[in-house]
């Protein structure tokens, strides 16, 4: 069974601008790592939306995990799809502790299981002495490091990650970029990548597809193996 | 659809609506439940739309003397009279207090008061300043006379108000807005004496020989001659005496510079408009409200009445300030005070039609 | 769209939030709909009467105020703007702040104290005649009539186009004005050509509120003995009892208000004055020598007359009579307004808060709802007291068959004569202080914070309580005090609605001065003035925290 399947999106902003997602279709297994590529405006965030039911398509179904989570007759709101996300300014709660963050999605696990969860993440993402920082005392790669931990403590079905890379120096993008991949594949995680940068997706991605530009009726649907991670 | 999505934020927030509004509702409710329940305190409920000091020292000493508390709520006649009516049975008003005999007339219409009986009233105040059947009682009356600058004219060139639409008085009249009650009874008075068209023909002269627009209050015209902005002004006695005994020694150099002259003496009399007190008609202390009436129109209150608001006392043992005195004693218009509210709406519709703003 | 579309997608937007956010748009539309509804109506013969001799002088007057106002309001707060963010000179950093203080005394407050403190007994013209031996000429100094109004209005409303202008200048034409000032442009002409034209919509935004207060006042005007369209509201009520003819004098001047609105539209041309956060402040240019000293003087006498002056004089009339007016019934005065005006503020940031969370959506149907619930600003208050009024005696009547089965008498005005509907008034006219300040805090806060919540599995409810609550508590508080504040200062809502022998602050000062107790008016209108004072405070002391 596809962790995700993808039928006939459609989604514009309004009647007036054309159609930013056209006809669009797509599946991946589980454990994929997957990355979406495109120039800006080419509706790559705006499909990471639509998965996590932040926004609400025109046309077209989305099934997680073999649930249907919106077609014609069916949305079913983000809280409840399972599915994590990892913002593009990583939007840690500023008024949080490291360890609050993490705790934050995990509502529906019972009290006994949390603590291990979170020691669990922490370890995962090698932030454990910083349980007690607020998100403003951290560096970049290490917001981005709890952003991460945050998203994957409750066990998403997938996780969608919005330009990781890009609020991070350069220096700093290549070695992150390879600890992301061995934390996911660690992990297990299913994980859906939007990026920009080609290098990003080359890093970590079992394979990637391009987004065509906005004004294109249809989209280019190129599953291009460009490596597979070892 | 989440149920509990849809009723958390909707109870939470109409349980604080309701509990918050309710809490404002029982404050009114509180206070009827307590009447209803506990039996007859020593009270009395006063509705009074008689706004002076002395007033609440009259009732504080009432107070001092028997011992029994008086509540007293201070509004607009026409909102009294309302509110005394809608509450009907339940009211817990035991008296209502107004200046103006047509007010006092309106009240009686409106079936809001009931008659007083006590040989102690009847004796303190006279017939012709009590209504007929007593469903009202005066407490103090006011003349509506012509004040005049010291220095620019003397007592000899004024006689009646009719004279003051004479042409000698252009650009010299002072006298307030006739949104005023005591304009509006005023004139009501001669509609009542003299017929609607003298009283057109009077207030129309009035308005042709006007120093200004109406601006302020009766005061504001004393002050109006002080400056030399007009000669005379038409306003009320009690006023005169306030200036005159003002903390502000501004105000008493005007009160001295001014002169009182009451007109009509030879004719109809000088203008009188009175205060009065009426029992309502369903008092609950209806004991004690005429306690208070009697004593109200005591030589002792009378006499605080006369010395501090500088009113006439109904009372004729009252002992009158040496400004009253010194006025010496004046021929009233006689006319029943019923008929100042009779011709209160006539008198708005000419002041209206004679451009007396 | 098919049906289940639409069922889908409302069923994305609908939560219980929604529906509080509706119930607080219909609950104010309902008085002003009442209010056009009574047009439809038959008149009465009262109405007639006004008609044929009254309407046409109310209009005239308050055309006139309106239009002297306006234009002085402009006036005055576009050259202090102007003065303050381009230029440096003697104490123009308190300046900055101070010239807004006029606004914190109430226009009622402002008239009395003037009236008494230049007429004939008042300190100024008895110190000429005492120590100088100079009689003025008392015509020179009456404040009355339309003349009087005018003046007290533009002095204390002027800084509602001082402070939006101000903000504007001060970082949206920065780039503007210094191209003009580059280009050798000579300070008067960099001014009429650049600043006005540029700052059109940020003076017309301010001159119009100026106008909206005008439009609904009855403290200033009642007490002159003007006849406006508000006036005759209040007696057409209160004297006569005629709330079908108060209704139509309301619908006039609705109309006049959507006139206007319509107007300012225009005027704008659509622009709006508060556009991004990102732009350079303006750098002052130095004045200096007689320049200087001018500006210091312009605002300077701007200044005591709008402020120091009347503060000054309230004060030496409070210190006389404090001892009469401080006592237990005062201290009830001041329990009744604090009470009405928190319960008023709490229901209002309450409904803020539903209302602004749904907005973030930007959908049409948010846009609606947030529109409808603040419209009760730009909404005279005798307007929305008639609207009001109207509905409860409706409500009463048809609950008059429960009322007599609960043993309360034969049609007796439960609802209309108690607390809940100078509350409802309260609500309707001042949600949009509430409201606003909040969906400020939102936005300033953005949606991330919220969206991460929701993909870590909370529902909209829960998210709000535990990520944005925290996160825009200090716009709540500004809102809160806003909005506290506004209440405690109404007059026209509060003499109209109040239940029977309840008293506030407001409505007490006004008695006092129309029953020419001016001087024991002094102290219920300082309280007023500092609570006023305190909020200016701590919105400022607030605003330095955000930028932090």
């Amino acid at each position: 069974m596809s962790i995700v399947e993808i039928k006939d999106l459609a989604f514009s902003f309004s009647r007036k601008e054309g159609p930013i997602i056209n006809d669009f279709s797509f599946s991946m297994e589980k454990g994929e790592i997957v990355g979406i590529l495109g120039q800006s405006g080419s509706g790559k965030s705006t499909l990471l939306r639509l998965i996590s039911g932040l926004e609400m398509p025109q046309k077209g179904t989305i099934k997680i995990a073999g649930i249907t989570v919106v077609d014609e007759g069916v949305f079913i709101h983000p809280e409840d799809r399972g599915v994590g996300m990892v913002f593009q300014d990583y939007a840690l709660f500023p008024h949080m502790t490291v360890k609050d963050n993490i705790l934050f999605g995990l509502s529906r696990v019972p009290r006994k299981e949390r603590k291990q969860r979170l020691d669990e993440m922490l370890e995962l993402v090698q932030m454990e002495s910083f349980e007690k920082r607020y998100p403003h005392e951290l560096s970049g790669g290490q917001q981005q490091r709890v952003a991460l931990a945050r998203a994957l403590a409750p066990k998403p079905n997938v996780l969608l990650m919005d330009e990781p890379f890009s609020n991070l120096d350069a220096d700093l993008k290549e070695s992150i970029r390879e600890e992301l991949g061995v934390i996911l594949k660690k992990a297990n995680m299913t994980c859906i990548m939007v990026t920009h940068d080609r290098n990003d997706a080359e890093a970590i991605c079992d394979y990637s597809i391009v987004l065509g530009k906005a004004n294109k009726a249809t989209h280019d649907l190129n599953r291009k193996p460009i490596q597979k991670i070892k | 659809m989440n149920l509990s999505k849809l009723f958390k934020p909707l109870l939470v927030g109409t349980a604080l609506t309701i509990g918050l509004a309710g809490c404002a509702g029982t404050n009114q409710s509180e206070s009827k439940g307590e009447e209803a329940s506990k039996p007859e305190k020593q009270e009395v409920n006063i509705y009074t739309a008689r706004h002076y000091e002395v007033d609440d020292e009259i009732y504080k000493k009432f107070t001092e003397d028997t011992g029994i508390k008086v509540n007293v709520v201070k509004g607009e006649a026409e909102e009294l009279i309302d509110r005394i009516k809608r509450e009907g049975e339940s009211s817990v008003a035991d008296l209502f207090v107004t200046v103006d005999g047509g007010v006092l007339a309106n009240a009686k219409q409106n079936d809001i008061l009931q008659p007083v009986t006590s040989d102690v009233i009847n004796e303190n105040v006279p017939e012709n300043l009590r209504d007929t059947d007593n469903n009202w009682i005066g407490l103090a009356t006011r003349a509506r006379i012509i004040a005049y600058s010291k220095d620019r004219v003397t007592p000899e060139e004024l006689s009646t108000y009719e004279d003051l639409t004479n042409e000698k008085w252009k650009e010299k009249l002072l006298v307030r807005s006739s949104t005023s009650l005591y304009n509006q009874s005023l004139l009501s008075s001669f509609i009542e004496l003299n017929g609607e068209k003298q009283a057109e023909e009077w207030a129309q002269g009035i308005v042709n020989n006007f120093a200004r627009q109406p601006d302020g209050g009766d005061r504001d015209q004393a002050k109006a001659i002080a400056a030399g902005i007009g000669d005379i002004a038409i306003m009320n006695t009690y006023y005169v005496g306030l200036l005159a005994n003002s903390e502000d020694p501004e105000e008493v150099k005007v009160a001295d510079s001014i002169g009182v002259f009451f007109p009509n003496q030879e004719t109809t009399g000088t203008h009188v408009n009175i205060s009065g007190i009426g029992l309502t008609k369903h008092s609950k202390n209806k004991d004690n409200a005429i306690k208070l009436i009697e004593y109200m129109t005591s030589v002792e209150a009378q006499e605080i009445i006369a010395a501090k608001n500088y009113e006439f006392p109904v009372n004729t043992n009252a002992a009158k300030p040496e400004l009253l005195k010194s006025w010496g004693e004046f021929k009233m218009q006689e006319l029943n005070f019923d008929s100042l509210g009779e011709h209160n709406q006539k008198a708005i519709e000419i002041f209206t039609k004679t451009g007396w703003k | 769209m098919k049906a289940e579309l639409v069922k889908r997608n409302i069923k994305k937007e609908f939560n219980g939030w929604w529906m509080i956010s509706l119930v607080g748009a219909v609950v104010i539309l309902l008085p002003i709909l009442f209010i056009f509804s009574s047009i439809f109506q038959e008149p009465n013969e009262n109405w007639l009467q006004i008609q044929a001799y009254l309407l046409k002088n109310y209009v005239l007057n308050t055309f006139t105020l309106v239009a002297l106002t306006g234009i002085l309001t402009a006036f005055l707060g576009v050259t202090l703007a102007w003065l303050t963010a381009a230029y440096d000179f003697p104490l123009k950093r308190f300046f900055r702040w101070g010239l807004i203080l006029p606004l914190t005394i109430p226009t009622y407050i402002a008239i009395y104290t003037y009236r008494t403190m230049l007429g004939y007994t008042g300190v100024v013209q008895a110190t000429f005649r005492n120590h100088f031996d100079y009689r003025i000429n008392p015509e020179w100094l009456t404040v009355s009539g339309i003349p009087g109004a005018v003046f007290i209005f533009s002095l204390f409303l002027y800084p509602y186009v001082f402070m939006i202008t101000r903000a504007f200048l001060e970082s949206q034409s920065t780039s503007y004005i210094e191209s003009a000032r580059l280009l050798g442009r000579k300070p008067l002409s960099v001014f009429f050509k650049v600043v006005l034209p540029l700052s059109r919509p940020a003076i017309v935004g301010g001159t119009v509120l100026v106008i909206y207060e005008v439009l609904g006042d009855y403290g200033v005007t009642s007490y002159l003995g003007i006849h406006t369209i508000s006036t005759a509201i209040f007696q057409t009520w209160f004297r006569m009892y005629d709330v079908n003819s108060a209704m139509r004098l309301a619908a006039w001047l609705m109309v006049i208000i959507v006139g206007i609105f319509i107007l300012e539209r225009f005027l704008r041309q659509g622009r709006r004055y508060h556009l991004s956060n990102k732009s350079k402040p303006l750098a002052p240019v130095k004045l200096k020598g007689v320049s200087g000293v001018a500006a210091f003087l312009y605002c300077g006498v701007v200044f005591l007359i709008g402020f120091l002056i009347p503060l000054v004089q309230l004060i030496a009339w409070a210190i006389l009579t404090f001892d009469k007016i401080w006592d237990a019934s005062f201290l009830t005065l001041i329990n009744q307004t604090v009470y009405v005006a928190v319960i008023s503020t709490v229901i209002i940031l309450i409904l803020s808060v539903v209302v602004a969370n749904i907005t973030r959506s930007h959908s049409t149907f948010s846009f609606i709802v947030s529109k409808c619930v603040t419209t009760g600003y730009s909404i005279p208050g005798p307007i929305i007291a008639i609207g009001v009024l109207a509905i409860f005696i409706a409500l009463d009547g048809v609950l008059a068959p429960v009322y007599s089965n609960m043993g309360l008498g034969e049609a007796p005005l439960i609802l209309s004569l108690s607390l809940i509907m100078l509350i409802v008034g309260y609500f309707i006219r001042f949600m949009a202080t509430g409201f606003n300040a909040v969906e400020i805090g939102f936005e300033k806060v953005g949606t991330k914070y919220m969206e991460a919540s929701r993909m870590l599995g909370l529902g909209v409810t829960k998210t709000f309580f535990k990520v944005d609550l925290p996160l825009i508590k200090g716009s709540i508080i500004s809102g809160f005090v806003l909005t506290f504040v506004e209440i405690c200062k109404e007059l026209p809502l509060a003499l109209l609605l109040r239940p029977f022998n309840f008293e506030t602050l407001a409505t007490k000062t006004y008695q006092y001065a129309n029953d020419e107790q001016i001087y024991e008016a002094s102290i219920p209108s300082l309280l007023i003035i500092a609570i006023s004072i305190l909020s200016v405070v701590i919105i400022q002391m607030i605003g330095k925290r955000v930028k932090r």
